[in-house]
């Protein structure tokens, strides 16, 4: 059995949800009481792979918030995180993905340190944070982009915003190895870390933002940010494509100027219909089918049944572990979406 | 992390509260289980062994309290308990089993082991030591009523339900009660609910109810 550790967007979107599905005492609630309240088992999951195989999934809805970043609750933030690990593991869910936030908190706030706590112990390699199979995924997605927009990779400069983190870092060694980029600029905020990327990489522009957005014909958007991203469309070069790989994703609809293109990053599509109901809550594209890769790799390992922490720790993905991942992604029937 | 002062007159104040709570709730749970023989005579033999332990846990808070020179003060705890006791006691002499495991095994165990965890960390070195040894125990009280509810799960659906709305209204009450005390010990108020509601949750979960259930039942009378 998988597992998915999800969360919902901010507040608003809770409150939304909550009243939809018909918990009003929960609509009505404030952060102060999304800080409190428990992870919770909210839908079963059945995916079939394109090789025949049927898996079933739990999908736990950690009741984290992107406010509870924002306001600086990092106690609540970690809290969520770890109680809804606990809830996965005590479900007996062999792999379970930390999509969204949650891979993100558990690696800032450096949640390795805290995996025993009230009567419990995390075993780690039932986890997965499921980001080579998205870094993966974004990278098919410049080159399935680039090719449907109709930019020549190899005279394109590509800029990846989040150089640094887990899947800029292994997105740009993809790049910079893989595919013919004529340039690759890195973006980050932490200038420590993006000169030992670049001088891992052997090549790269360390750039801002906005020197870096005019001159990219491909924008990489994996930085995490509780907000989503907000730029400005007046500085983007036209034309471009911009791939968005935040959560919430919001580029597609404030972003909408002719000659730039925007495609939801780390999203994949399934050959098949994916039976599951709170998808059409989490993401409100096409539910039936589409999903975040993160979530997508803990499906790939219970079809595959590697239980083990595949994507683990920042850093560490591999142009060989992306190649794994990529082939089981084909092989059950995923695809990027372009 | 802030350094607590145990010997100084706010933490000491607040702690004859804290303190005397414990030791309160330790001699009434000890009498609960004792007064849950006349419900369930053929536990007899354990639940005399539950209250056995609960007697010990009050011996060892008294100690804690002791070791701080601090005088618990027992009228306070003792007015805390009042209205969830006389809960109790009536569901006993109407014979209503359910609602006293729901009040005494589930409500007041899920609460002392949220708030035993939450003190442990910021506990003084001999109450730690005294805490963590009764948490040990005390999760085996909760998978007492826990697993007696499990068994009798369709018959005793509805009653823990009522037993539910009529009794956590009570404990945010004595939540809200103890918010300042329970701080100045340095256990936020935050995370004892956190606690305590991921706790309750779960034992309702292994009982038998569903997440929608549950999320109803953990939040009511919440304001």
């Amino acid at each position: 059995m998988f597992g998915l550790i999800g969360h919902l967007t901010s507040l608003a979107h809770a409150q939304e949800v909550a009243r939809e599905l018909g918990y009003e005492e929960y609509a009505q609630k404030d952060l102060d009481f999304w800080c409190v309240a428990p992870p919770q088992i909210v839908a079963d999951i059945t995916v079939k792979s394109i090789t025949g195989k049927t898996i079933v999934g739990k999908y736990v809805e950690s009741c984290f918030l992107p406010e509870m970043l924002l306001l600086k609750k990092f106690k609540a933030a970690t809290r969520k995180v770890l109680n809804a690990m606990a809830h996965a593991q005590k479900h007996g869910i062999n792999i379970t993905a930390l999509g969204g936030f949650s891979s993100i908190i558990f690696e800032n706030f450096n949640l390795m340190e805290m995996l025993h706590f009230r009567n419990i112990k995390l075993e780690v390699e039932r986890f997965t944070t499921g980001n080579t199979h998205t870094a993966y995924i974004i990278c098919r997605q410049v080159e399935e982009g680039a090719q449907k927009y109709g930019i020549d990779l190899a005279k394109a400069t590509v800029t990846v915003c989040g150089a640094t983190g887990d899947i800029g870092s292994a997105v740009c060694r993809w790049l910079s190895v893989r595919s013919p980029i004529q340039e690759l600029i890195l973006v980050a905020r932490n200038q420590e870390r993006l000169q030992a990327l670049r001088d891992s990489l052997g090549r790269g522009k360390i750039m801002t933002i906005e020197e870096a957005l005019p001159q990219s014909d491909i924008v990489v958007w994996v930085a995490s940010m509780a907000k989503g991203m907000e730029i400005s469309p007046a500085i983007l070069k036209k034309p471009s494509l911009l791939i968005d790989g935040g959560y919430p994703k919001n580029l597609a609809t404030t972003i909408q100027v002719p000659d730039v293109q925007v495609i939801n990053g780390g999203m994949v599509e399934h050959a098949l219909d994916v039976d599951w109901q709170i998808m059409k809550w989490v993401n409100r594209y096409a539910p039936s089918r589409q999903l975040f890769a993160c979530f997508a790799e803990s499906m790939l390992l219970e079809f595959e049944g590697w239980y083990t922490n595949f994507s683990w720790g920042r850093n560490q993905i591999t142009l060989e572990k992306m190649d794994q991942i990529g082939a089981l992604s084909r092989k059950h029937g995923f695809r990027p979406i372009v | 992390m802030t350094v607590i002062n145990y010997q100084c007159p706010t933490y000491r104040d607040a702690y004859s509260r804290i303190n005397a709570i414990v030791i309160e709730g330790e001699q009434e749970a000890h009498d609960n289980y004792i007064a849950l023989t006349q419900l369930l005579p053929d536990r007899s033999e354990e639940l005399h062994r539950l209250a056995k332990m609960e007697e010990r846990h009050k011996k060892g808070f008294t100690a804690c309290g002791k070791n701080l020179e601090v005088t618990p003060d027992m009228e306070y705890a003792r007015q805390f308990f009042a209205a969830l006791k006389q809960n109790f006691d009536d569901a006993l002499r109407q014979g209503n089993l359910v609602t006293c495991l729901v009040i005494q095994a589930l409500i007041v165990e899920c609460f002392a082991i949220a708030a035993y965890n939450i003190y442990i960390p910021v506990a003084d070195p001999f109450a730690r030591k005294i805490t963590e040894g009764v948490l040990k125990d005390e999760y085996l009280h909760l998978s007492f009523g826990e697993e007696w509810l499990k068994a009798n799960f369709a018959q005793v659906k509805q009653d823990i339900e009522a037993a539910n709305r009529q009794n956590l209204p009570l404990v945010w009450q004595m939540l809200n009660q103890v918010t300042a005390d329970a701080r100045t010990l340095g256990m936020e108020r935050e995370e004892l609910m956190a606690d305590f509601m991921t706790q309750y949750s779960e034992t309702l979960g292994n009982i038998g109810f569903t997440s929608r259930e549950i999320m109803k039942m953990a939040a009511y009378g919440l304001a």
